[in-house]
């Protein structure tokens, strides 16, 4: 570790502290995730092993954030892993506040939104074809380099040895906005579609440059979805009063998902609503996504 | 969740959330799948030159790798991974001549972590104990963060298993049982194409010997470093053409077709295979007290090979042969892809002829 000098902390993620550093041969500016993975007895516990090296694999792709290396310390004699990965400037959540509230707010231009939607598909198609669920996407989690316009996704791939939590380690809540409600109702089989939710509130948020559902606990972020796209129902959605956490709702209608976004063309509002549906298995694939009209005007030759 | 070195780039993380079925429409469809196995591919591939420096190293640590597998029943599998990881650490790392104790420790920390990989449980302990030597727990953990970060964590081996169902696609007819023997062979072919020398070393005390298996040591280490894809390509067609020969042409011509492997290397992969088949064909006349490369067996090889197909095929059929018969057959089935078999296995590169 004394390879890097640690800069600043940069933020809290879920599973550690996270430090902007640089190489110190290289001058390379990197991110430093400090793990709370300890070696036991065993050595490099197992289910770290497989996530880690799965992480190796799926970084590959230009859509999602490099792991560099992996580092170790021995503090008091028990080696302590450091996940290095490329450091980009910028994530999404601050890229859209500082479109809110910066020296010159004004709405994200359709072209950015539209290439970070459609980056961010891309880079989900590749998790999902590897057989791998992020289960956390969120704007904070999506690293975004503003000089060339590229989105990444971070965060990716410790669902096992990490377990997603409810509470960050600093007690932190984590967030539900951008949870799925077979999520919320307590599903306990759920897939792809996890993440196609996910996708479509940060799409709805870069439009409105707020967020679409923001709950503040489980049930609130229920009635939130519910008040725009209606009480589902066992028609919409078969199974849905099967559900764990499935209780007698309030019953509200569909409100018009347009004047949710109301600066966003019809094309638009279409994915968004196949993003939205409450069916996990009727929403749209990542790749489905990507072939979707509203992509028709994006020059897709520079992906 | 386990890794599955027939398809290493599926990270079945998911699993505990999905049904069976559901895991099914998440994987990579084929096409894809095949480009981002051979796009994968060049960051597992072995240095072979760097292999054939510690290749005294690399005997001790597959032999105790072996030992495991015969030992303590792992399986082959595990054992194959394990032995790959220690192929890549000695083909990026330099490993100080007067430590010849490294063999056994690098080949447990693979061990162990190919384990963990596999999600097998496996005692460290019980195979010290077995083998009679004994590291403690931090040596080893230490040995597995060198052996990570030498790998730089790629853990996930792509090998020659990766890709034995894109090649078998290709093979007419799409016949399962058929299918099902070719794949059990290659892999026969691939498991010895990494570690068959020690296979022979019971043999060693005779001289000619001792010359063959440093030539087979030569070739094997040849083959570790051909690209994982080119040895699954020439482990199939090996199988086929001592299986299935009337389906051989048809097949070697769509394997030379695939627009991903380079036609030179498959070519070498499959001379050298052929090699490592040839004097496996010799340690086996050994027993008959005969000598490799008399002109009887030159001339026999030389007379099977023109004859092979017509005997695999009446191979397939005979139920009630003899164990004598068996061996016989068995000799001569080694016989019909040995010496120039590549020629007639594929045609070579333009400026090879």
């Amino acid at each position: 570790m004394e390879k890097y000098e640690k800069l600043e902390k940069v933020g809290e993620g879920t599973y550690g502290k996270v430090y902007k550093a640089k190489d110190k041969t290289t001058g390379q500016l990197v991110a430093l995730k400090k793990t709370r993975l300890e070696m036991d007895e065993e050595g490099i516990p197992p289910t770290a092993l497989r996530e880690i090296s799965l992480l190796q694999m799926l970084s590959k792709s230009i859509y999602v954030v490099r792991l560099l290396c992996v580092e170790h310390v021995d503090k008091n004699g028990k080696p302590m892993l450091y996940l290095v990965f490329e450091y980009l400037d910028t994530d999404l959540k601050k890229f859209i506040d500082s479109h809110r509230k910066g020296p010159n707010p004004g709405p994200l231009p359709t072209q950015v939104i539209q290439s970070f939607l459609y980056q961010l598909c891309k880079g989900v198609a590749h998790c999902h074809s590897h057989g791998v669920l992020h289960r956390d996407l969120k704007p904070q989690n999506l690293l975004v380099d503003k000089q060339k316009g590229i989105l990444k996704i971070a965060d990716l791939g410790l669902g096992r040895a990490f377990t997603i939590p409810l509470k960050s380690y600093t007690h932190e809540i984590v967030t539900l906005w951008y949870r799925a409600p077979e999520v919320l109702l307590g599903a306990t089989h759920y897939s792809t579609g996890v993440d196609m939710w996910s996708v479509g509130c940060i799409f709805a948020e870069m439009v409105r440059r707020q967020a679409l559902f923001p709950g503040d606990s489980e049930l609130q972020q229920l009635l939130h979805i519910f008040r725009l796209l209606g009480t589902p129902t066992e028609e919409q959605w078969p199974g849905v009063s099967c559900l764990r956490d499935w209780h007698e709702f309030p019953q509200w209608k569909p409100q018009n998902m347009a004047r949710a976004v109301p600066t966003l063309d019809p094309d638009g509002v279409d994915l968004l609503s196949k993003m939205l549906q409450y069916d996990p298995a009727g929403r749209i694939s990542a790749k489905a996504a990507m072939d979707h009209p509203y992509f028709d005007s994006l020059d897709k030759s520079q992906f | 969740m386990e890794f599955d070195l027939e398809d290493p780039l599926t990270g079945v993380a998911a699993a505990a959330w999905e049904d069976e079925e559901e895991k099914g429409e998440v994987g990579l469809c084929p096409a894809d799948s095949a480009a981002a196995l051979f796009a994968a591919e060049p960051d597992h591939v072995c240095a072979a030159g760097k292999l054939g420096e510690d290749a005294a190293l690399r005997r001790d640590a597959v032999a105790a790798l072996l030992q495991a597998q015969v030992g303590c029943s792992v399986d082959p599998f595990v054992v194959y991974l394990a032995t790959n990881y220690v192929d890549r650490f000695l083909s990026r790392e330099a490993i100080p001549g007067d430590k010849p104790w490294i063999a056994r420790l690098l080949a447990i920390s693979c061990l162990s972590l190919a384990c963990k990989m596999k999600k097998v449980d496996f005692s460290i302990a019980d195979f010290q104990a077995e083998e009679g030597f004994i590291y403690d727990g931090q040596t080893i953990r230490r040995m597995e963060l060198l052996v990570l970060r030498a790998l730089n964590w790629r853990m996930r081996s792509i090998t020659p298993f990766s890709f034995l169902r894109f090649f078998l696609a290709l093979f007419r007819p799409a016949d399962p049982p058929l299918l099902a023997a070719l794949k059990s062979r290659a892999s026969e072919i691939v498991f010895r194409s990494q570690n068959g020398e020690t296979n022979q070393q019971n043999s060693s005390l005779f001289a000619s010997v001792i010359e063959t298996l440093s030539r087979s040591l030569i070739a094997e280490i040849k083959l570790l470093g051909c690209k994982p894809s080119a040895v699954a390509a020439s482990a199939l067609l090996t199988a086929s053409h001592e299986l299935f020969p009337v389906q051989f042409p048809t097949f070697r011509d769509a394997i030379s077709l695939c627009s991903y492997l380079n036609k030179e290397e498959l070519w070498e992969c499959s001379v050298t295979m052929g090699e490592l088949a040839a004097m496996d064909g010799c340690d086996g006349a050994l027993a008959a007290s005969s000598c490799c490369d008399t002109p009887v067996t030159v001339l026999r090889r030389y007379h099977h090979r023109n004859c092979s197909s017509s005997e695999s095929e009446s191979t397939a059929f005979a139920g009630g042969a003899t164990a004598a018969a068996d061996r016989d057959l068995k000799k001569r089935r080694i016989g019909g892809v040995t010496g120039e078999y590549c020629s007639v296995f594929l045609r070579p590169p333009a400026d090879k002829i």
